[in-house]
């Protein structure tokens, strides 16, 4: 039986026992990163840091390590506010800043291997490892992430989820590049940025389903 | 007009503020206060939607307001955050119309029909020979008349038409055997 607006008011009102205002995007952004980090830093401690050091500390490698993490930070700031009604939806193109970075830092990567080993430089190997472990080192993270944005109003629930996803899987991304051996940029590129982009377009694709508005019964 | 904007949006602000912090009273005011605003906006939005339909998107707004109301800052106008909601809510109405709409057929009116020529009593172009039945059943026996308007052309029951006419069930079934018979008999003999 459809209840009228008047006993719609009347029950929500009964059942309103006041609620805590959610903080800032930003603020969420490092609650975010406080339950994240540990857990990466902990994964990436048991799997041990890789020795060669040299290729650490190399301009392209940090250029596309900070690129990877400023796109975790930014995607996550773009989904804590895509579920905020009223935010300027221009915030949300935050991420494709260092996201641009980092694709263009490989793509120069794959350019410079192309250049020094000729055709030999932009092989592809199968390297399925890749996508589950950055599934692994991203899954809390994502979980983290998932209960933090549903707690918002699912007012684009695929770009947010989209988001929420980018932000983990770039996360998971940044430390899987400490500890896994180090690749061509190819390689990085179509494995690495590739399961990014794929994890993401997954997420985006169920958006609709694991975020949506509560619906009032309908009329028959 | 600006100001009266504004003072509008600082009461719902208010209003939603003490709501957060668990004041039911304020929570009543500024539902009811949102219910005509969303109602309008509904309106504005969907011009061709039915009463009924506006009230249901204005129930799903009420109830997108109430679950989402953490996300309102009190530091931000009142009226975009509802917009969205608002706007939100109506597109999901109109992406919910177009899926219902893609899962339903066309009914396709299959008529029942049959062969036989005395079932046919339509003429060519469609139309009944309401002439003719007219002549017929006027030129029956009273009674008979009278069995055939109760029971076949007011459609009731015999239990109804007995007590409508004053006749026992039994010679209304007996009245109205007759009166088919000698129609069909008259009907036929015309063509």
């Amino acid at each position: 039986m459809m209840e009228t607006t008047d006993d719609l008011i009347r029950n929500l009102v009964a059942s309103d026992k006041g609620i805590g205002r959610l903080p800032s995007p930003w603020r969420r952004v490092s609650l975010w990163l406080a339950v994240a980090l540990p857990y990466v830093a902990l994964i990436v401690i048991g799997m041990g840091v890789r020795a060669n050091l040299d290729e650490l500390s190399s301009t392209r490698f940090l250029i596309e390590q900070t690129a990877t993490l400023l796109t975790a930070l930014c995607a996550a700031f773009a989904a804590f506010c895509a579920v905020i009604p009223g935010v300027s939806r221009r915030l949300l193109l935050l991420p494709l800043l260092p996201l641009t970075v980092w694709l263009g830092s490989l793509g120069q990567g794959c350019l410079q291997d192309w250049l020094r080993y000729g055709a030999a430089g932009l092989t592809i190997e199968p390297d399925w490892h890749c996508a589950p472990r950055i599934v692994i080192v991203g899954a809390i993270p994502a979980i983290a992430m998932f209960v933090m944005l549903r707690k918002g109003a699912p007012l684009a629930p695929r770009l947010t989820m989209a988001l929420g996803a980018l932000a983990a899987a770039a996360l998971g991304n940044f430390a899987l590049r400490l500890f896994h051996p180090p690749d061509a940029s190819l390689m990085v590129l179509v494995w690495h940025f590739g399961g990014v982009a794929l994890l993401s377009a997954l997420a985006g694709a169920v958006g609709r389903y694991l975020h949506h508005w509560p619906r009032a019964p309908r009329r028959a | 007009m600006q100001k009266q904007e504004d003072d509008g949006d600082s009461g719902l602000r208010h209003l939603m503020k003490a709501a957060q912090e668990g004041d039911r009273a304020s929570y009543n005011r500024l539902l009811r206060q949102l219910v005509p605003m969303v109602r309008n906006a509904v309106r504005v939005q969907r011009s061709f939607l039915g009463q009924a339909d506006i009230e249901d998107i204005v129930q799903d707004v009420l109830l997108s307001v109430h679950a989402v109301r953490a996300t309102y800052s009190p530091e931000r106008p009142f009226a975009p955050w509802l917009a969205a909601i608002v706007r939100n809510r109506v597109a999901d109405s109109g992406r919910r119309y177009v899926r219902s709409k893609s899962a339903e057929q066309a009914a396709v009116g299959f008529y029942e029909t049959f062969s036989p020529d005395e079932t046919n009593t339509t003429n060519e172009d469609g139309s009944v020979d309401a002439d003719a039945l007219r002549h017929a059943i006027a030129s029956l026996p009273a009674g008979q008349r009278r069995a055939v308007e109760l029971v076949k052309l007011r459609e009731m029951s015999l239990k109804e038409a007995a007590h409508e006419s004053g006749m026992s069930v039994a010679s209304l079934k007996v009245s109205v055997h007759r009166a088919i018979k000698a129609l069909r008999t008259r009907l036929k003999k015309r063509e």
